[in-house]
């Protein structure tokens, strides 16, 4: 029942509606985009005949909906009491919630992996790439400074500490996501152009990883460790997982060196002192993972092959743009 | 009650609304329920915000067009549980 032509209606409905909602003139506008983006996302991740994918949908829009009915409520409040000003107040703590409850960040994120452990991994690329453009860019337009510090603590934190007991790729996927908001909301105070730099390179990361996981329909981590897997993707997959913690040669260093300048630049010591832990902690998990997938002695059954879908020229070109680019990206001022 | 002002009302219905949302229940329609009182609340709340603006209640429509089409998929999607499952218990929710 869920052939091709539904889902590229809906999906350009989905990339409509996070265009309506971060380029309308009031905040009604947004609101209107809040609800279009969830009224598109459902038919893409809802399967009828699957009982998981029923319940991710359901919990999916619980919340979803919940934030956004949430969040017109405290629009109307702040249109009553006419707070267009001073963003320190009780409003913007209540829209920055809401905000905060549909990207599945820190107090509210007890959503985030359950639906990410129910979807397919195309669905998740969307969830965890698409779906944050437009909550992200409402939060700037009106956010409590105090408030969401409190809150970028509180994402990296159970961000980093919340993968280390997981064994299903999605759910740590998704809590890298939640320790990558946190790095995201703090970017986005500090000028849109850097959240757009680290919000790029962030979903080009994890796009080479999702798109390695389902070429090879991989879901869990023992899976990586049982095939028999080519060096290569062993190799690209280690690149990948570097770069999206962070480590200095390649590609998922560089917005999170910006930041960090930043925060030195301004003196937010404490700040950077988590900013750096959490990093170690989630760089932590990524190499037990790649470690057990190099070190390990796998089975070498001889009747399950584990075909690639594709060729390889695009990991190929991936795993160099993942080394290369930070280099490469200094030449561009010569 | 006494109401001072007429927004502690709309604040009260909200909360609620959220109330009823978040406790536990037994069915799934009950949590569809509460969203719509929620819904009901903002749209009464809207009016009379409206009024100050010389009964200009078209973005209230709008609003109302946006809520029923959020309450039909929430229904669509109770339904779907129901075809799945059998009922809409939340206690048949094993598997997340």
């Amino acid at each position: 029942m869920n052939n091709n032509s539904n889902k590229m209606f809906f999906l350009f409905i989905l990339f409509f509606s996070t265009l309506i909602s971060i380029s309308s003139n009031s905040w009604f506008g947004c609101w209107i985009g809040l609800e279009i983006n969830l009224l598109s996302f459902i038919p893409l991740i809802s399967n009828s005949k699957n009982l998981l994918s029923v319940e991710t949908s359901l919990k999916y829009f619980l919340t979803q909906s919940l934030a956004s009915i949430n969040f017109l409520f405290m629009i109307l409040i702040k249109f009553s009491l006419l707070k267009n000003f001073n963003m320190n107040n009780i409003i913007s703590i209540m829209m920055n919630s809401s905000l905060l409850m549909k990207m599945g960040s820190a107090p509210f994120h007890f959503w985030f992996p359950n639906i990410v452990e129910g979807l397919s991994w195309m669905n998740n690329f969307m969830l965890m790439t698409w779906q944050k453009i437009s909550p992200m860019i409402l939060l700037s337009y009106y956010f409590n400074k105090n408030f969401l510090i409190f809150m970028i603590i509180m994402n990296l934190i159970i961000g980093s500490l919340g993968g280390l007991n997981q064994t299903s790729l999605r759910k740590l996927l998704a809590f890298s996501s939640i320790n990558n908001l946190g790095w995201m909301i703090f970017s986005i105070m500090i000028s849109e152009n850097l959240w757009l730099f680290y919000f790029l390179i962030y979903s080009m990361m994890i796009s080479m990883m999702i798109s390695l996981f389902f070429l090879m329909n991989m879901y869990f981590m023992n899976q990586l460790f049982i095939n028999n897997m080519n060096f290569f993707i062993k190799l690209n997959l280690l690149i990948n997982f570097l770069s999206l913690g962070g480590l200095p040669p390649f590609m998922g260093f560089m917005p999170k060196w910006i930041i960090i300048n930043f925060l030195l630049i301004n003196k937010f010591y404490f700040l950077i002192f988590i900013f750096m832990m959490t990093s170690l902690i989630i760089i932590y998990y990524y190499i037990r993972i790649i470690y057990s997938s190099f070190m390990f002695n796998y089975f070498k059954m001889k009747w399950v092959n584990l075909l690639m879908k594709n060729n390889m020229s695009l990991i190929n070109l991936s795993s160099f743009i993942s080394i290369s680019s930070m280099i490469l990206s200094t030449f561009i001022f010569m | 009650m006494l109401i001072y002002d007429i927004r502690f009302l709309f604040i009260y219905m909200f909360f609620v609304g959220n109330l009823i949302f978040v406790s536990k229940n037994k069915h799934l329609l009950v949590v569809l329920l509460s969203l719509e009182f929620i819904v009901l609340s903002i749209f009464f709340f809207f009016l009379v915000l409206l009024m100050f603006i010389d009964y200009d209640m078209y973005m209230l429509m709008v609003f109302l067009v946006f809520s029923v089409c959020e309450g039909s998929l929430g229904l669509s999607i109770l339904v779907s549980m129901i075809r799945s499952h059998g009922n809409d218990y939340f206690q048949s929710f094993s598997m997340l």
